[in-house]
């Protein structure tokens, strides 16, 4: 059975690979890492096939896709992660594969075209990580491509081309990322396809190099090799998914902004490139884009330098040597620029700020949604987010108990709520209040309400609270309250709507939405503070409508709100 | 022959391990691609939609066009407001009744037409033909257009949007 099913195959020009059954010199651990890079490729292709089932490729939509990948997909986690560190173990293991080849001299004469296809294969890998990278369009992604493409645009006379061809334009936008995605997914997997085959093919057809006196055994390829290529296979794989779980996947900045300062870092790959363009200061460009140069060209020319006919290792110390220190090299500069990192307490501040603003970010998308006009303003989805931004920068520095020149009355949770109208009647020039202003030193100003019965204070109080609509007003008091009003208030104050007071400020709708809308925009207006010179300027030309009612809306939140309220709020 | 049974061994071994290995690889990637299968992925609102004022729809007019607007749609990732789900014909059919029913085909899901000429609903893909009140007259359809629930509140036509399966004659919430 198994015979008819294999030659039905063979004569149908299936079955086996054409490569030698046997292994010269034996199977060995050492002829793995091509075996397992091959897996890692493999692993990269079907992680990205149903990573793409969910991205979207555009610049509103990209990071809302990945956090929705991150957040809410099941295992899309580990997916990332699979995806994004299996990319660095591509990296690794291809390091590993290369010296391994040059210290077996596999690189000689006939197979220097083997060589050169890998070194032309790293550079790919490299670029389709450079590709990768931007597709999350968050801050780690988008800043480290802008220097990326900083530094190609700095090549002499077709730099701005590259730049133009790499952006899809002149800026950053959406042709950015339909550009980036198309090469991540389409064109540099087919060209790494096509480079890839014919590297192994070759590589196959001309067999390993052992070393020493081994050349003369003989072994099956199947499954003498074939075994130690899956054990190396799953040891490496067991590590990469003990990474991914213990790291959660892969990390996820907070939306790229254009206009927010990033401590941009590339991929922990080119951290040696960063740490050289560091220490090279004002030639950091040159440096940036000679150096990848030299050393590939370095590669390229190891097999045309190192043309002796022995592969022995003793009797290549210059060319290891070399390569030994150009890797060292490498590998300390990596180690330097992480150092260099991990001691800069200033850095770690800030990038503290930046994961909190990025954890921030991805709760409010899971649970509001990214709005359509894009990942950066999912902030706007938090609670009273645009008033409590405006009431940051506008209002606070006049109106917060906690502002150094302070103006105003302060403004705070349970502001205009029973307890509050009732302090500010006994005592409307008190510090928290008018105390402040310049009309608490008039002669006009307010003088604090005297000779009230509890009752009738608690009655014109309920009368001033049932103004700002509040659903919890006892009837009977407010009721009671307008006595009182009319002996003790009406000969300054009014509560018809519309109607300044005699001297002072018209009090219908006080503390409503409305009557805040109105006060913010004009409260220099007659129905406002008009008796008064207030000192508050008018915010209807400098805040927009929707600005202005955002801040009515917050500051009758404030009213029923506690200081824990507040401070249960998403940060801005 | 010994050396027979040890690469016997060693080809079970990897295929044993290249298996085991290809099974965790393929595990999390099918569990994500078939995830949105038991998700309700778009958000379609439960609560009544406001058609405006009842008294717009007069008795004896042909039926309207009504786009059916929801407040706000959550799909996947993005939170969308006022997003257009479909339409309705919505016509007065008697002085206190007003008759809803979805432009959405029943045969296989086009938008349904009002051919003013006829005096009956047309669907352009398959030429299903209904009457004023959505009765099925010509063509493929397997049955009636689809009413959708209406109810009056203080004046204000309150619409249920209600998805049914298309291309069957019984009338199943979809």
């Amino acid at each position: 059975m198994k015979a008819a099913v294999e030659r039905f195959l063979r004569e149908r020009g299936l079955g086996g690979d054409g490569a030698p059954a046997m292994i010269a010199g034996g199977a060995s651990f050492a002829y793995v890492f091509g075996a397992v890079l091959m897996f890692l490729l493999v692993v990269e292709a079907v992680s990205g096939a149903a990573l793409a089932a969910f991205y979207s490729p555009s610049s509103t939509d990209a990071w809302g896709s990945v956090a929705y990948l991150q957040d809410q997909a099941r295992l899309g986690w580990m997916l990332r992660g699979v995806h994004y560190h299996g990319a660095s173990a591509i990296v690794i293991v291809c390091g590993l594969h290369l010296v391994q080849t040059a210290l077996y001299g596999a690189y000689k004469k006939p197979r220097e075209l083997v060589w050169w296809l890998g070194i032309l294969l790293m550079v790919l890998m490299l670029a389709w990580a450079v590709t990768g990278y931007v597709l999350r369009w968050d801050q780690a992604g988008f800043w480290a491509n802008k220097v990326e493409v900083g530094i190609a645009a700095a090549s002499p006379v077709i730099g701005e081309a590259i730049k133009k061809l790499a952006l899809g334009g002149n800026d950053y936008g959406n042709l950015t990322l339909t550009r980036f995605y198309a090469l991540h997914v389409l064109i540099l997997p087919a060209v790494i396809g096509a480079v890839v085959v014919l590297h192994v093919k070759l590589a196959r057809k001309l067999g390993p190099t052992p070393l020493g006196d081994r050349a003369q055994v003989m072994q099956p390829r199947w499954p003498d090799q074939t075994l130690r290529n899956v054990i190396a296979i799953a040891m490496v794989f067991a590590i990469l998914l003990a990474y991914v779980v213990s790291m959660h996947g892969a990390d996820l900045a907070a939306p790229a902004d254009p206009s927010a300062a990033y401590d941009a870092r590339p991929l922990w790959y080119f951290r040696w490139l960063f740490e050289l363009r560091e220490l090279a200061g004002s030639a950091e460009k040159l440096v940036a884009m000679a150096t990848p140069a030299v050393v590939g060209g370095a590669l390229v020319a190891l097999p045309l330098l190192d043309r002796g006919p022995s592969r022995d290792p003793r009797r290549r110390k210059l060319f290891l040597g070399g390569l030994a220190g150009l890797l060292a090299m490498i590998g300390g500069l990596t180690v330097a620029s992480l150092v260099a990192d991990a001691g800069n307490d200033e850095l770690a501040k800030r990038d503290a700020k930046a994961e909190q603003r990025a954890q921030l970010a991805r709760k409010l998308a899971r649970e509001n949604g990214v709005p359509v006009t894009g990942a950066g303003d999912v902030y706007t989805t938090a609670p009273m987010a645009i008033a409590r931004g405006l009431f940051a920068t506008r209002c606070k520095g006049c109106h917060d108990a906690g502002s150094k020149d302070r103006k105003g009355p302060v403004i705070a949770p349970g502001h205009g709520n029973r307890a509050w109208l009732t302090a500010f009647i006994k005592n409307p020039s008190g510090d928290e209040f008018w105390g402040r202003t310049k009309l608490a030193k008039a002669e006009t100003a307010m003088k604090p309400v005297e000779g009230l019965s509890a009752a009738d204070l608690e009655a014109v109080v309920e009368l001033t609270y049932a103004e700002t609509g509040a659903t919890d007003v006892v009837a009977a008091k407010r009721d009671k309250g307008a006595a009182v009003f009319d002996s003790m208030c009406g000969d300054c104050h009014a509560r018809d709507e519309g109607q300044p007071g005699a001297a002072g400020p018209g009090l219908a709708g006080v503390g409503s939405r409305a009557y805040y809308l109105s006060f913010i925009g004009n409260p220099k207006s007659a129905f406002h503070m008009g008796h008064d010179k207030s000192q508050m300027p008018r915010f209807d030309k400098e805040l927009t409508l929707v600005e202005r009612d955002a801040l009515a809306e917050y500051l009758v939140w404030l009213r029923t709100a506690s200081a824990a309220d507040l401070a249960k709020l998403d940060p801005l | 022959m010994a050396d027979e049974d040890r690469r016997k061994f060693l080809k079970v071994a990897t295929c044993a391990i290249g298996g085991g290995v290809g099974l965790v690889v393929a595990a999390p990637v099918l569990t994500l691609l078939a995830d949105p299968a038991g998700k309700i992925t778009v958000t379609t609102p439960s609560a009544p939609l406001d058609l405006g004022p009842a008294e717009q729809f007069r008795a004896g007019a042909e039926p309207r066009k009504v786009d059916i607007i929801a407040p706000i749609v959550k799909d996947a990732w993005m939170a969308s407001r006022n997003v257009v789900l479909g339409a309705a014909w919505v016509r007065r059919t008697a002085p206190d009744k007003i008759v809803a029913l979805s432009a959405i085909c029943p045969h296989l899901g086009c938008a349904v037409g009002w051919d003013a000429g006829a005096g009956n609903f047309l669907c352009p893909c398959h030429d299903s033909r209904f009457s004023a009140e959505g009765a099925k007259l010509t063509g493929p359809s397997e049955r009636g257009m689809d009413e959708l629930p209406l109810q009056v509140v203080e004046g204000r036509l309150q619409l249920t949007w209600v998805r049914f399966k298309p291309g069957q004659t019984n009338r199943e919430q979809a």
